[in-house]
């Protein structure tokens, strides 16, 4: 302290000028320390509880000049994260000063540190009536210093408190005050409706001040009501309407735009006038700002129609030029609208695909971001591919920005590419191609190459969601395009082989290898996959573990089927796949203990009819088995068309499915019967599917003879089949096997691969496997060729997909099947996380400006039940309106209270009418 | 019309240096955005545009030599280039008070820096006034009163 007194030229010069003189001197000591101490965090954090400990002390010193101080210390400490709350006493006695600096001081630093704190506040309300009094020039500042503090602090209770004294205000003679008054005033609204409600003349009278800023003032201020309840502006708009035409004031004219949207968004009447007026508008401006909000208003106000082309290209021109611009925020917020005007029709924007591809690839990532989004809305069947090509060439990355420096040099700058963009650019890709059951798609070949890239990419995304739906995709075209399968399910060999999945891209493990279950028959040496498998089986997250369970099974059964010579061979694999899946009985997911311990079950009797019968495979593998899997075709069915199903149809499930006589027929006609299902069964819808396809819906009946399988087929018992039944059934066995779901169940991400070391070997075994797989694959697609010439040649067209199927069940209604059609033909919304939220709720967003007052529920339980006893007398009375003309407004005004209650309840007119009547025995009886 | 939920100044090596909150928010949320902000913004490049997207709502940034000027905006309903306006009215205002700005000189009068702000943005976000000359001549008149507070105080 010594040192400010010091007589250096500074100091002369501060004496001079004695403003600021103690003060300055003394947070300039503060944050020059702190910049001194900057070294290390320790050291500052040392130095900054010092000067804490001081400001401590100063606060509570009885010396006004020092307390203000130490507040102002402790206010910019508060930008350190220093909380200051502990002394909001201090501020409150800061803030009473008669001194204006020390005012200021107090009502900044009360704005940086009341928060709703209730106590300071009783306390401060007198302070703000006393500082809003207006007592001779130099008070304009005071009052205008407590209008700002004011309304940073303001709560309900003050509001009510202080809103007589502000309306006072709003007539004050010099613009500032009334300016700030407006202003302050928005928050007291906000906190305190009633008060807007019953002044709502008075304050909108400053609309037509002399004053410009105060006009101005009042139109923030309307704008920003509005955007919580526009209702009760709807009147101003003439007056609003007029003010927009006369002005010329950029600044105010974005606001009127910005307050006519929310209007015009709750009154489309509105839209009549004012269409015009900014389609003019647009025309004769030069300012973006105000083309900019221009659009907007017209987008966002809903004065686009969906079949209005010409205002919508008019918009998307000036959009297109924004987008053309040099300046990146133009591009930027041009990419936000478009995307809206897409939304409203997405024919609109779809011919600005040039534009839109060229956004894709701009130098700013978050434009891209934004771009990305509006691709859904251009995508066609003839640019799908030079879309997904651009998109995937910046997963490479290896673009630069070319900047130019001020000195006419320019520099590059590798473009980061984030992984975050990366998500969306698969997330995008998929939706594209996968948009409207693959319309977009012509060449599956060129389909499955995506995809394989993308897998690829995604391993390094770390983003389990990508597998999953990856995953989807490849599981989808397996279902639905049955003349691709060959294809597709040597993609999904190469995938499932791919370097590391397993610990990298988990979640597509799941669909792929269901997939090949699933169409095992398609493969020819099941034992190698099989092998594979049980292999890798282990140590897969549970979720997959399912998958690869019933998959091995699938697998095995077609396999055996084909190769039922090797009788030896078959044994060696069954007692290994027996091992794997006893292995798994004690697996801690009680899906894959179930699973494992079922088909281990079945296995362990098959191993043993095997030994039994040496000769050939047993009835168990050769028909029993496959049956399992191969009863029926699957077709996709429609979202949501399993809950469809009724609830609680009854089984009988003690009946036997076959009695010994039949099942020894069965047995007996075994032979004739596999035969005859080969030529019976369809051969067209079968054609790609190899022969222990074939089985028919009667050998499912087999499933009887063998106990275990019970559980699965106990809808057997359905004996006629018709298409309804069919439907049902198929869907019974859905819901009895979990690997009909889509989602996975279990937890995909507890998942250790035990052994590193060895993975290196296994993985070359894999692909090696995998090598030799797709070898045979080719061999069998090969021989399809030679059969069937007309398919070889269909692929370059368009291929068959299949549609979702829909099942109607009588009785049971529709779910949302439609809605979801929908869907698709709009944009998606932008996903968007949400952790901390700018949305503040007021109480002004809820309240009704209809109403009159606001009564509070106790009273209102109190006349309901003097009103229920009113009403038991009134059976007794004869004479219920006699009444004189002050009582009548009594009821009167007890009516609109009930009035305001039944809003509330939702419930409305007809309770009110029971009301006029009990409020008619009222009158009769007002000495009760 | 521009609603600014909060204006942040933070120079180049992220240090705060001036902040304003429009919002009720808790302290652990306004550390929550500032630590979460000031890399995001930090780490953009030169040619990049001056918005994007966090969490539930829109941050609108302009660089001034090495302070960075933050705002956060509503996503639906402010206007990104007013606001980018409004920042320059601010840097405009603050630089004919001061005299050619400099960081310092917001680090050294911050509270000046505040007073400006309050004239120029209400309470609740919104720009109050947008005359630089009418800013200035209430911030003037409001530090002639302190001057004559001040000498009061001597003079006693």
């Amino acid at each position: 302290m010594t040192s400010l007194y010091a007589p250096s030229a500074d100091d002369v010069i501060q004496r001079l000028r004695p403003f600021g003189f103690f003060f300055e001197k003394s947070l300039k000591d503060l944050i020059r320390g702190i910049r001194s101490h900057n070294d290390t965090p320790e050291q500052l954090e040392l130095f900054l509880e010092g000067q804490l400990s001081e400001c401590r002390q100063e606060a509570n010193s009885s010396n006004m000049e020092m307390k203000t101080n130490a507040i102002l210390k402790l206010t910019y400490l508060e930008m350190y994260g220093y909380d200051m709350s502990w002394c909001n006493f201090h501020i409150l006695e800061v803030m009473s000063s008669n001194k204006l600096q020390q005012k200021r001081v107090g009502y900044l630093a009360a704005s940086q540190s009341f928060h709703k704190d209730a106590d300071v506040l009783m306390l401060a309300t007198n302070l703000l009536k006393k500082d809003l009094k207006y007592g001779g020039s130099n008070d304009v500042f005071k009052v205008g210093i407590a209008l700002s503090g004011l309304s940073t602090i303001v709560t309900p209770e003050l509001a009510k408190d202080i809103v007589d004294d502000l309306f006072l205000m709003l007539n004050s003679s010099k613009p500032y005050i009334r300016k700030k008054t407006v202003t302050a005033l928005y928050k007291v609204f906000l906190e305190y409706p009633e008060a807007l409600q019953s002044n709502f003349d008075n304050f909108t009278s400053k609309l037509e001040d002399p004053d410009k800023s105060v006009v101005s003032a009042t139109i923030s201020v309307v704008c920003e009501l509005s955007k919580k309840n526009p209702a009760p502006f709807i009147k101003l708009s003439p007056l609003l309407y007029e003010i927009l035409i006369d002005i010329n004031d950029n600044w105010i004219i974005i606001r009127l735009l910005k307050l006519f949207t929310n209007l015009s968004k709750i009154e489309p009447k509105l839209k009549g006038r004012l269409l015009p007026k900014i389609v003019e508008l647009m025309d004769s401006t030069n300012a973006a700002s105000v083309l900019y909000e221009s659009v907007n208003c017209i987008i966002s106000g809903n004065m686009l129609d969906e079949n209005d082309y010409d205002v919508a290209f008019q918009c998307l021109e000036i959009l297109n030029r924004f987008c053309n611009s040099q300046d990146s925020n133009l591009r930027y917020i041009s990419c936000v609208l478009f995307y809206k005007i897409g939304k409203i029709n997405s024919n609109f924007i779809s011919q600005y695909d040039e534009l839109i591809m060229k956004l894709i690839s701009d130098i700013d990532i978050s434009i891209r971001l934004k771009a990305i989004e509006l691709i859904e809305g251009i995508v066609s069947e003839d640019n799908l591919k030079t879309i997904v090509s651009t998109l995937v060439k910046q997963f490479v990355g290896d673009e630069v920005a070319i900047i130019e420096t001020n000195r006419g040099t320019s520099k590059e700058i590798p473009i980061v590419i984030s992984d975050n963009y990366k998500i969306k650019i698969v997330n995008v890709i998929l939706n594209i191609c996968g948009m409207d059951n693959y319309s977009n798609v012509d060449n599956f070949d060129w389909y499955n190459a995506v995809l394989y890239d993308l897998a690829i990419v995604s391993l390094d995304l770390n983003e389990d969601d990508l597998g999953t739906k990856i995953g989807n995709q490849l599981r989808n075209l397996m279902i639905r395009v049955p003349d691709m399968r060959h294809t597709t399910i040597v993609n999904i060999i190469k995938i499932t082989s791919l370097d590391s999945v397993e610990v990298r891209l988990p979640t597509i493990l799941e669909s792929c290898i269901w997939s090949l279950g699933e169409y095992a028959t398609y493969l020819e040496n099941g034992d190698a996959l099989i092998k594979l498998f049980i292999k890798k089986g282990l140590h897969m997250p549970h979720s997959t573990q399912d998958a690869v369970i019933i998959a091995v099974v699938k697998l095995f059964s077609s396999w055996c089927t084909r190769n039922s010579d090797q009788i030896d061979y078959i044994k060696d694999i069954l007692e290994q796949m027996v091992d794997f899946l006893t292995q798994l009985n004690f697996s801690k997911s009680f899906e894959v203990q179930e699973m494992s311990i079922q088909m281990s079950e079945i296995l362990k009797l098959t191993l043993e009819a095997l030994e039994e019968q040496s000769d050939e495979i047993p009835l168990l593998l050769s028909d029993v088995l496959p049956s399992f899997f191969n009863t029926y075709e699957l077709t996709p069915i429609s979202l949501g068309t399993q809950k469809q199903l009724p609830k609680g149809i009854d089984f009988d499930i003690d009946l036997p499915f076959l009695s010994q006589e039949d099942l020894d027929n069965i047995l007996d006609d075994q032979e004739t019967l596999a035969e005859e299902d080969m030529d019976i069964y369809d051969s067209d819808r079968f054609s790609l599917v190899s022969d222990d396809k074939n089985y028919g819906h009667e050998a499912s009946y087999e499933d009887g003879s063998s106990d275990e399988s019970e559980t699965d087929h106990f809808n057997d018992t359905y004996k006629d089949f018709d298409e309804e039944k069919y439907n049902e059934e198929r869907k019974k066995e859905t819901l009895s096997n979990p690997f009909y779901l889509d989602e996975p169940t279990g937890d995909g991400n507890h998942y250790k691969f035990s052994d590193i070391l060895s993975t290196d070997n296994e993985q070359r075994e894999k692909s090696l496997n995998a090598m030799e797989i797709i070898k045979v694959n080719d061999n069998s697609h090969g021989s399809q060729k030679i059969n069937d010439k007309k398919k070889k040649k269909k692929k370059t067209k368009k291929v068959k997909v299949l549609a979702d199927q829909t099942i109607v069940i009588p009785g049971v209604t529709e779910v949302d099947a439609s809605s979801k059609n929908n869907k698709s033909q709009s944009l998606p919304n932008p996903i968007s996380s949400k952790k901390i939220s700018l949305r503040m709720h007021t109480k002004l967003e809820d309240f009704n400006f209809d109403e009159q007052n606001k009564n509070n529920s106790d009273e209102d339980q109190a006349l309901e039940h003097l009103r229920s006893k009113f009403e038991e007398q009134d059976i007794n009375n004869d004479n219920p309106n006699t009444s004189n003309e002050d009582e009548v407004i009594v009821i009167k005004k007890k009516k609109k209270k009930k009035k305001s209650k039944s809003k509330e309840d939702g419930t409305s007119k007809k309770k009110k009418k029971e009301r006029k009547s009990k409020e008619g025995s009222l009158e009769a009886t007002p000495q009760l | 019309m521009s609603n600014i939920k909060y204006l942040l100044l933070v120079s180049r090596q992220g240090k705060v240096r001036l902040m304003q909150w429009y919002t009720p928010l808790t302290p652990k949320q306004k550390t929550k955005i500032i630590n979460d902000l000031t890399p995001l913004i930090l780490a953009r490049k030169p040619k990049m545009c001056n918005i994007l997207e966090y969490n539930d709502h829109k941050v609108v940034y302009r660089r001034y030599a090495s302070l960075y000027f933050i705002c956060g905006i509503t996503n639906e309903q402010d206007n990104e280039l007013l606001t980018l306006e409004i920042i320059h009215r601010f840097v405009e205002t603050m630089d004919t008070y001061f005299g050619n700005v400099c960081e310092l000189d917001i680090i050294f009068h911050f509270d000046k820096a505040y007073d400006i702000l309050n004239e120029l943005i209400m309470c609740d976000g919104s720009m109050a006034e947008s005359s630089k000359k009418e800013i200035l001549n209430n911030v003037h008149a409001m530090d002639a009163i302190e001057s004559n507070d001040h000498l009061d105080r001597i003079l006693s």
